[in-house]
């Protein structure tokens, strides 16, 4: 081990031309995972006609880097325009964009960035002592498991919302409801399609997030905005005092007032980071879960354990600071069943492993044997992408406080043309664009009687693997419905999914006596 | 770009216009002077590839190698759109009801021969001009290796000793390996309602369920499950192709054990029905030198799928025939019969409508869903102002495909600056810059297929 581990040392963090792939795949992976309905996927599919040309380390180096990258950067959208730019933003948009609207987008994106190179230094190194082990744990999820994880997941969404349970329970069930249109896959029959052939695709989450946050969000703003004038003040965080050099405030005043606040509150709240980050390594490491179950799940621990629980959904940093935590710690984990199955985790990790066999790399378990060296460099590379993400993120966080100064009646335009292009953008579909507007003012109405969007966008997204894995179970057990406790794993997550929902209730109960 | 003949007379009328009219007659005036105009050689502008099914997936990953060298002998952008969704029905559409122009072009996978008659579309392999068939993947039976049973024979007799018993999967319910299972049942004189037929979607879940025990038998081509074959972790049991498969040469073929069956998963180009011939023989050429040179081959072998080459004729003929069997699976009563399933599609709705009921109900009842106080209040203004906004996108829907995402774009914004009183200056320099810039980075850097319309390059 120690042998294979000097080598690919050498491989990635000796080798500039590595450090320049890293680097170039980091600038990429923001840039791309700041366009809202542009996914790290996407930047990833972009790529891959060029890894033919690259060595398999400097290649899966780029990969890891830019998805990376694009996860943190689907924060920056998430913070200055509420249109979430990965799913995974989805479970803390209004904890990061109630600090735009104070004008202190820094707070909640220094944040995001320190927590999420934590999150993943701490699931690239989880998975480099365990990853072989764990890899064992995640062959034993069958159908009833990944019911009862998919449920978990919708359930945190339901826990962490502000406001009543009630609401967000409704929320939740609009969204599943919205998942069952289109073509069923477990049955493959068409429903509520009305016999419209676009409609057989079902409600694609990507337009959905950016309609029922950034575009609800831009009505929001028409219905209450003066022609006449005064422009929101937006708080200028500019204090006079002595002009420094331009050295110290190109280099020295981003680390000062982005990154030294955000470390803090990390190093108060170590155990939190360290929960987050394991909750996100081990439902990363699952095929099909990932990310965004990941921020979900942490979230509700997050509020479960909080001093200030009420404050959830309405600019917590402490909540921000674990989703993003854990959502980064999920990235690493999805290479482990790819590396030991050749199952891929998410379609990141689907194209890795065409791009592994095209380097002649066969995923199975004896990659750890054979290609000791290219898999420790795989997780070599998570930490280094993670390194140059401080830099790069830091840079994008002061590019992106030019967003904010913009009056608010030349943005609202902008963010209207870049919901339609973003929507757009995933499947080159006008429906897609129609879906966004639907959406939008779907989310609009919702919002104006309190109820959250994030169970919306969870119920969308899970709602057609929710379905297909309980359908499956009980094809498989004949029927009865014992299929979902008859196993061990299963028997766990159900308690922990049944816990959830009995506790949850007696808070409620004991807050009204 | 040469000028449009027609477009030069505008922007004559002067006078005691609002500023923002100006705008827009300055922006009407330079789209019409820098239309394209009709004629035109072909190709010159970008090609649209549509893949039916998702980024990262093995189709995704040959439209892709084929769109990167596409492009080389074209000498236009090749751009892959993933119209996932619908089990194809999506893709295989879009592509078919695309205009026969050239400029769109299908990566066309097996399930075409089977969504018609599945009742999901209308739309067969005769909506389409076949180009080339350009992979071909035989598909195989899978068992754990710890499994009581070494050949074929042990796990026939053990379906028929204890029928309904076994579960298997590879795919959704109809899916292509859905139908290669049944196929063999049914030539081997067994029902296909003697094995539980599993719906997950994909090969790759299908195979973690297998190891995870939920399933017995998985049917999927021999590349899906190369890696737990070699890691010792399942083993094939056999082929269901004419002849043994190279990668596996000690697995015996359906054929050879006497059974007369072969089921196989493949893909290919075509491009709409009515494509006129010379773009179809400049496309055809291009992908016949794509499919021959070594670096497709070089592709296909590491990636680990099957070459082939079908011109367009035996194309067409190898479409004709599977058709017709894949009919006569469908339209089999025991087929049928495994189709009604008993959790049928409207189990999982009813049950959210009913529990969409008893929450309206609970809230309604405690007075929980009332808009607050805190709300902003609706104004006629502010209603407007939305209805405005709403019908932007609108008209993006309606008038992009047609002129093109720059004018509609400035135009949008346009009417948008306006409503907020932007002084027409900021809002013709914002225009300016930012429409062809988002153009160019989103369809010449992110390959976006934004519309083209009268201005686009």
């Amino acid at each position: 081990m120690g042998d294979a581990l000097m080598q690919a040392l050498q491989q990635t963090a000796g080798s500039p031309e590595v450090w320049l792939i890293i680097l170039f795949s980091a600038v990429y992976g923001v840039f791309v995972g700041a366009i809202p309905g542009l996914t790290a996927t996407m930047a990833v599919a972009l790529f891959v006609p060029t890894t033919y040309w690259l060595d398999p380390i400097p290649a899966l180096a780029a990969i890891v880097t830019m998805v990376a990258c694009a996860i943190f950067a689907g924060d920056i959208p998430t913070t200055l325009l509420r249109i979430p730019g990965t799913p995974a933003s989805a479970a803390y948009v209004d904890d990061a964009y109630t600090f735009t609207r104070q004008g202190q987008p820094e707070r909640a994106l220094g944040t995001a960035l320190v927590c999420s190179v934590l999150g993943g230094l701490f699931g690239a190194v989880v998975l480099m002592i365990l990853g072989h082990q764990l890899a064992r744990v995640a062959a034993l999820f069958s159908v009833s498991e990944y019911f009862w994880l998919y449920l978990l997941g919708l359930s945190s969404a339901v826990v962490v919302s502000r406001g009543s349970t009630g609401r967000a329970l409704l929320a939740l069930i609009i969204g599943l409801l919205l998942a069952t249109v289109g073509l069923s896959e477990v049955h493959t029959q068409a429903r509520f399609t009305f016999g419209r052939p676009e409609l057989f695709e079902g409600i694609n989450f990507i337009p959905a997030m950016i309609g029922l946050f950034g575009m609800s969000e831009v009505l929001r703003n028409l219905i209450g905005y003066q022609t006449t004038g005064s422009e929101p003040e937006t708080p200028q965080a500019e204090k006079s005092g002595m002009r420094r050099s331009w050295l110290y405030r190109v280099f020295i005043q981003p680390v000062v007032e982005v990154i030294r606040p955000a470390w803090r509150l990390f190093a108060r709240r170590k155990g939190h980071g360290l929960r987050s980050g394991s909750i996100g390594a081990l439902i990363g490491m699952l095929p099909g879960a990932g990310a965004d179950i990941g921020a979900w799940v942490s979230l509700a621990a997050s509020k479960r354990y909080s001093k200030t629980p009420e404050q959830y959904g309405r600019g917590s940093l402490e909540g921000l600071a674990d989703a993003t935590t854990a959502n980064n710690a999920a990235l690493a984990g999805g290479w482990i069943p790819a590396l030991v199955f050749g199952i891929p985790g998410d379609s990141v990790t689907a194209i890795v492993i065409g791009v592994l066999l095209m380097k002649n790399v066969n995923p199975g378990p004896e990659i750890f044997q054979k290609q000791a060296v290219l898999v420790y460099s795989i997780y070599l590379s998570f930490i280094l992408a993670n390194l140059v993400l401080i830099p790069v993120g830091l840079a994008a966080i002061r590019a992106g406080r030019y967003v904010v100064r913009i009056p608010q009646r030349i943005l609202l335009p902008i963010i209207l043309l870049f919901c339609v292009l973003g929507a757009y953008a995933m499947k080159g579909s006008y429906f897609d664009v129609g879906i966004m507007l639907g959406m939008g003012l779907l989310g609009f109405l919702l919002e104006r009687r309190d109820v959250p969007l994030g169970p919306v966008v969870l119920g969308i997204i899970l709602g057609g693997p929710l379905e297909a894995r309980f359908i499956q179970a009980v094809t498989g057990s004949g029927g009865t419905l014992l299929a979902f406790f008859d196993r061990p794993m299963a028997a766990a997550l159900g308690t922990l999914t049944i816990f959830l929902w009995v506790s949850t209730g007696i808070r409620g109960l004991m807050k009204k006596e | 770009m040469p000028a449009d003949q027609n477009g030069t007379k505008t922007g004559t009328v002067r006078s005691p216009l609002k500023h923002l009219s100006r705008t827009f007659l300055i922006l009407i005036s330079g789209f019409l002077l820098l239309g394209c105009s009709g004629q035109e050689e072909y190709p010159n502008r970008p090609i649209n590839l549509i893949c039916p099914w998702s980024a990262g997936g093995g189709s995704d990953r040959v439209a892709r190698q084929l769109g990167a060298q596409l492009e080389r002998e074209l000498g236009v952008p090749v751009n892959v759109i993933n119209a996932t969704g619908g089990a194809g029905v999506t893709g295989h559409t879009r592509g078919a009801l695309a205009r026969p122009d050239g400029y769109t072009i299908t990566l066309v996978t097996a399930e075409l021969n089977m969504l018609h008659w599945r009742g999901l579309t209308n739309i067969t392999y005769r909506d389409f001009r076949p180009i080339m068939q350009v992979n071909r993947d035989d598909a195989a039976l899978f068992v754990r290796s710890d499994a009581p049973w070494e050949t074929l024979q042990e796990l026939e007799d053990a379906i028929k000793s204890k029928p309904g018993e076994l579960r298997a999967s590879g795919t959704a319910f109809g899916g292509i390996w859905h139908v290669a299972l049944a196929g063999w049942l049914l030539e081997s004189d067994l029902k296909p309602a003697d094995v539980i037929w599993i719906s997950i979607n994909g090969s790759a879940p299908s195979l973690q369920e297998l190891m995870a025990g939920g399933v017995e038998v998985v049917s999927c081509s021999i590349p899906e499950a190369q890696s737990l074959l070699d890691a010792g972790r399942i083993k094939c049991l056999a082929v269901m192709a004419g002849q043994r498969s190279p990668r596996l040469p000690d697995v015996p073929t359906l054929q050879e054990v006497g059974i007369d069956w072969t089921a196989r998963t493949w893909r290919g180009l075509a491009a709409p029905k009515n494509l006129p011939d010379d773009r179809f023989r400049i496309l055809l050429s291009a992908v016949e030198n794509v499919v021959s040179s070594r670096e497709y081959q070089t592709f296909l072998q590491q990636a680990g799928f099957g070459y082939a080459a079908l011109p367009p004729a035996e194309f067409e003929e190898a479409l004709q025939q599977e058709d017709a069997r894949y009919g006569r699976i469908f339209r089999s009563a025991a087929f049928q019969s495994v189709r009604s399933q008993r959790y049928g599609p409207m189990l999982f709705p009813t049950v959210l409508l009913v529990l969409l009921g008893i929450t309206l109900s609970l809230l309604l009842l405690t007075g929980n869903l009332g808009i607050p106080e805190s709300a902003q209040k609706l104004t006629a203004a502010g209603l407007g102002k939305v209805g405005i906004a709403v019908g932007a996108v609108i008209l993006y829907i309606l008038l992009s495909g047609r002129i093109g995402y720059m004018p509609t774009m400035a135009l949008i914004l346009a009417g948008l600056f306006w409503m907020l009183k932007v002084r027409w200056f900021v809002a013709l320099s914002v225009i300016v810059v930012l429409v062809p810039l988002t153009y160019q980075l989103f369809a010449v850097y992110l390959r976006v297929p934004l519309p083209w319309g009268w201005i686009g390059w």
